[in-house]
């Protein structure tokens, strides 16, 4: 249905896409996942040629759309968009919003049109706004409609670019549900979106967008519940991570207001932050640092706010040295108040000590 | 429902043309008691101005023979209003239509009875790109006909002595050789006036009958005296007939034929002694000289035609090249972009008259349009400016997702800015817009510098005719105001229609059956 290959979009200072190459199944229902910033609007936009791709080729069906001699016209008429700020036109009515574009666009027959917006209006419960203006609505109706309006040129592809993104969560729910319906009609729909438990239940393929490539990509289940890559797992699992590498007791200051930072940021509160810092402080500058001078210690403080806990894992070169064991006394004492659960274990790269805080 | 705030709209108009009449009868009876002046002598004097016409030969006579006055220029009428209300002190010119002015209603002025000593020298000028081959020995052997058969002194008689206003059956030639195009000012009595709508005058009769001489067809074009000799020079008109002075300034632009006659130059002062007549006979008797008499009202009639012309058809050819710049620069087209820039900023960096000018005598020098045509032509490149910045202000207000959504739904670039944007930016521009054309109204009014005649220059004509300046004038604007007010009412149904919320007909639901 669409096959991308090494494509890429550079802007003047960015390049939101590196090199993205995927093949995209008729009927396939696709969730875009990934941090902000990694290009995903930019590949949804690249499809329907609203960016022109800087390189690489895409193809609808047979045809190759980044080739010269396109009709980008008729392009957009087989690819459908719903964007994440409606924009609907001000100065038509919902249902005339509708009709517009197969009057214009595909010839329809005004009475043609008419009956089908009305039918396509009354699926999704808004019929009776069919005379109103987009400023008398809401923004989970005005959604709705311009799904309708897409569904009304009948396209091959559905992009949906973070539909319920300008949404009050109020009316998340509805526009969720025409979308969940529309994904069992097997129409071909690409949605980026923020919502994973949406994206869950309502695609057959995610892909995780990063460094301007899919990063990774999945059935649901893969993705949401054994993701491969790291990257994945910390967005999927929402892990905000800080990391340090210390080789000098002087370090001291800059580590713990680092850390501070990092703790107001996330939102994380008080003594949870006082845990993190008695754990580092105790195990780094009065043990590690202490008795091994040369050691080079790499810190990694790992936040999830999917469940509120907090992972301090620390690599140090070296003889094989567990802190909570070999260390002294007053330290480990200190440590035990700020932990719940340790892991320890020591292989050819050196110690790796996990301590979970409190 | 008549709305109070159009109530409001009337009771204001109503006061601002009374005020207007009250102003002009205050300044009617306004008189300012002054030294009597009786001699030409007392005339040579640092206190005293004196006015006459710019570029009359009169001009170098008050300066060798009065050199201590100042000098103040007006065009005859407007001079000799403003000695009557004492503004000035005294008024120099060719005696004849003067006098003539005063047999005819003029009041409060009176001619001293000693003239300059120097006479003027009146003469035909003539185009130095004239197409008629041998033009000026033929206009001088004709001048020298007809003084020899007595025709100049029967002709001279009849519109100066006997003031028998009928123009003589003059036969045109059934098959002319030539096309002679004269220039002439209609604002001077007995030579060159409107009687009622047509011109008239010694200058008139003495122009067809020198077609008939040259065996030729003619046409007359009026200008202002500061029009006309630009106009003969570049060849728009091959001569002037229009009691015109010879000067050496002038004679240095076109040349001049054999003198016609030499006049007196009489001196025009302020009658202290005059009595007013009381205002309301003054009103009725202006009005009568203003509408009424000599059917002057054709000849207003003619003028609000041409001034609704040049407005009707620039507007629409204004905002049809309006939309065509805008839509070649509204995609960034570098080259469209910068012509653009050039061709708005030369437009916009001067005053309409000049532009006016510059194409009616550089541009069009040599073509034969009509200075209708080119007015339309001027006011079209001034208006499609107005248009394309209204629609520049009004895409940018119009959110990028409209023309992301549309582009999305497969609308062209045109089809998107005509079908989504310019539907929203009309009903927030079609003010602006209604500005845009009342302002280009009120500009046409210097469409008379070209030898169009419109509502402002048919007022110029009957005050030189009534010597009567409120009247003409306040009609003049009572009628411009009619026609801003008719733009009015036609944009506020017009708003009424493009208005999504307001508008009653939606054509893409027309003929749908809504099954309800």
């Amino acid at each position: 249905m669409i096959r991308i290959e090494g494509l890429k979009k550079t802007y003047p200072n960015v390049t939101p896409l590196r090199d993205v190459n995927v093949t995209i199944n008729d009927g396939d229902v696709v969730s875009v996942i990934g941090p902000s910033g990694t290009g995903k609007s930019t590949l949804l936009r690249c499809i329907n040629l609203l960016e022109k791709p800087t390189q690489g080729h895409i193809w609808i069906g047979e045809d190759e759309i980044t080739s010269p001699g396109t009709d980008l016209n008729m392009v957009r008429r087989k690819v459908g968009m719903v964007f994440q700020s409606f924009n609907l036109f001000n100065h038509l009515s919902v249902i005339e919003n509708v009709m517009l574009s197969p009057v214009k666009l595909l010839k329809m027959n005004k009475q043609e049109a008419y009956d089908n917006a009305y039918r396509l209006l009354k699926e999704v419960g808004l019929s009776e706004k069919a005379d109103s203006y987009p400023d008398e609505l809401s923004g989970g109706q005005k959604q709705r409609i311009a799904i309708v309006r897409t569904l009304a040129m009948n396209p091959d592809v559905i992009l949906m670019d973070e539909p319920t993104s300008a949404l009050d969560p109020t009316m998340v729910g509805d526009v969720q549900s025409v979308i969940r319906r529309l994904s069992k009609t097997g129409k071909t729909l690409m949605i980026v979106t923020h919502e994973m438990d949406f994206a869950k239940s309502v695609c057959n393929r995610v892909f995780y967008m990063d460094e301007g490539v899919i990063y990774e990509e999945g059935t649901p289940d893969e993705i949401f519940n054994n993701p491969k890559k790291e990257k994945t797992r910390q967005f999927i699992k929402r892990i905000k991570v800080l990391t340090f590498d210390i080789d000098k007791y002087s370090q001291f200051n800059d580590v713990f207001s680092r850390l501070m930072m990092y703790c107001s940021d996330n939102a994380i509160d008080k003594s949870t932050y006082l845990h993190i810092r008695l754990a580092l402080e105790e195990a780094v500058f009065h043990n590690i640092l202490e008795t091994r001078y040369e050691y080079k210690i790499h810190a990694q403080v790992e936040y999830s706010s999917e469940n509120d806990k907090v992972l301090l894992m620390l690599d140090y070169s070296g003889d094989k040295h567990n802190v909570l064991e070999e260390g002294n006394e007053l330290s480990v004492k200190c440590m035990s108040f700020a932990i719940s659960d340790t892991e320890y274990c020591y292989d050819d790269n050196g110690n790796h000590l996990k301590l979970y805080i409190k | 429902m008549v709305s109070s705030k159009r109530i409001y709209r009337r009771i204001i108009v109503c006061v601002i043309i009374t005020l207007i009449l009250a102003f002009a009868v205050g300044i009617y009876s306004y008189a300012e008691q002054g030294e009597e002046i009786t001699s030409r002598q007392q005339l040579n004097n640092p206190d005293i101005t004196i006015g006459t016409g710019d570029g009359s030969a009169a001009v170098n006579v008050i300066k060798r023979e009065l050199p201590n006055a100042n000098i103040a220029y007006f065009e005859a009428v407007q001079g000799y209003q403003t000695v009557a209300q004492g503004k000035i002190d005294a008024y120099i010119f060719e005696r004849l239509p003067m006098e003539k002015a005063m047999d005819h209603g003029l009041e409060g002025v009176k001619l001293l009875d000693e003239n300059m000593e120097e006479q003027l020298k009146i003469a035909v000028g003539i185009s130095p790109n004239c197409k008629i081959p041998d033009f000026e020995n033929e206009l001088n052997s004709f001048i020298k006909s007809i003084k020899e058969d007595g025709t100049l002194d029967d002709m001279y008689n009849r519109w100066v002595n006997e003031e028998n206003e009928d123009m003589p059956f003059i036969e045109s030639p059934s098959n002319p050789k030539y096309h002679l195009v004269i220039g002439t000012t209609g604002l001077v009595q007995p030579y060159s006036y409107y009687k009622g709508n047509e011109l008239c005058g010694l200058d008139i009769e003495l122009g067809y009958r020198f077609a008939k001489y040259l065996d030729a067809d003619v046409t007359f074009k009026v200008y202002d005296y500061s029009g006309i000799i630009p106009a003969c020079a570049t060849g728009n008109i091959d001569c002037i007939m229009a009691n015109l002075n010879i000067t050496p300034e002038r004679a240095q632009s076109i040349p001049f034929s054999d003198v016609l006659f030499t006049q007196p130059i009489a001196i025009m002062v302020k009658d202290t002694t005059s009595v007013k007549t009381g205002i309301t006979d003054y009103i009725a008797d202006g009005f009568y000289k203003t509408f009424i008499k000599e059917s002057r009202w054709k000849l207003i009639v003619q003028g609000l035609l041409t001034t609704v012309l040049i407005t009707l058809f620039s507007v629409i050819f204004g905002t049809l090249l309006g939309f065509v710049t805008y839509l070649l620069c509204k995609d960034g087209n570098k080259v469209a972009n910068s012509i653009y820039k050039v061709f708005s900023t030369l437009i916009q960096g001067m005053p309409v008259v000049v532009l006016l000018m510059i194409l009616y005598y550089v541009v069009f020098g040599s073509s034969s349009l009509s200075a209708t045509i080119v007015s339309i032509v001027g006011f079209t490149l001034v208006f499609s400016i107005g248009v394309h910045g209204l629609l520049v202000t009004g895409s940018k207000s119009i959110d990028i997702g409209q023309y992301e959504a549309a582009y999305a739904l497969g609308h062209s670039r045109l089809s998107t800015f005509f079908t989504i944007i310019l539907p929203q930016i009309i009903p927030l521009m079609i003010e602006s817009y209604m500005g845009e054309i009342i302002a280009l109204i009120k500009a046409t009014a210097v469409v008379g510098y070209i030898a169009v005649i419109d509502l402002t220059k048919v007022g110029d004509i009957i005050r030189n005719r009534t010597y009567e300046a409120f009247f003409p004038l306040i009609a003049a604007a009572v009628l411009y105001f009619v026609l801003e007010g008719i733009v009015i009412l036609i944009i506020r149904r017009v708003k009424i229609r493009v208005t999504p919320k307001l508008r009653k007909k939606r054509h893409l639901l027309e003929g749908v059956n809504l099954h309800d």
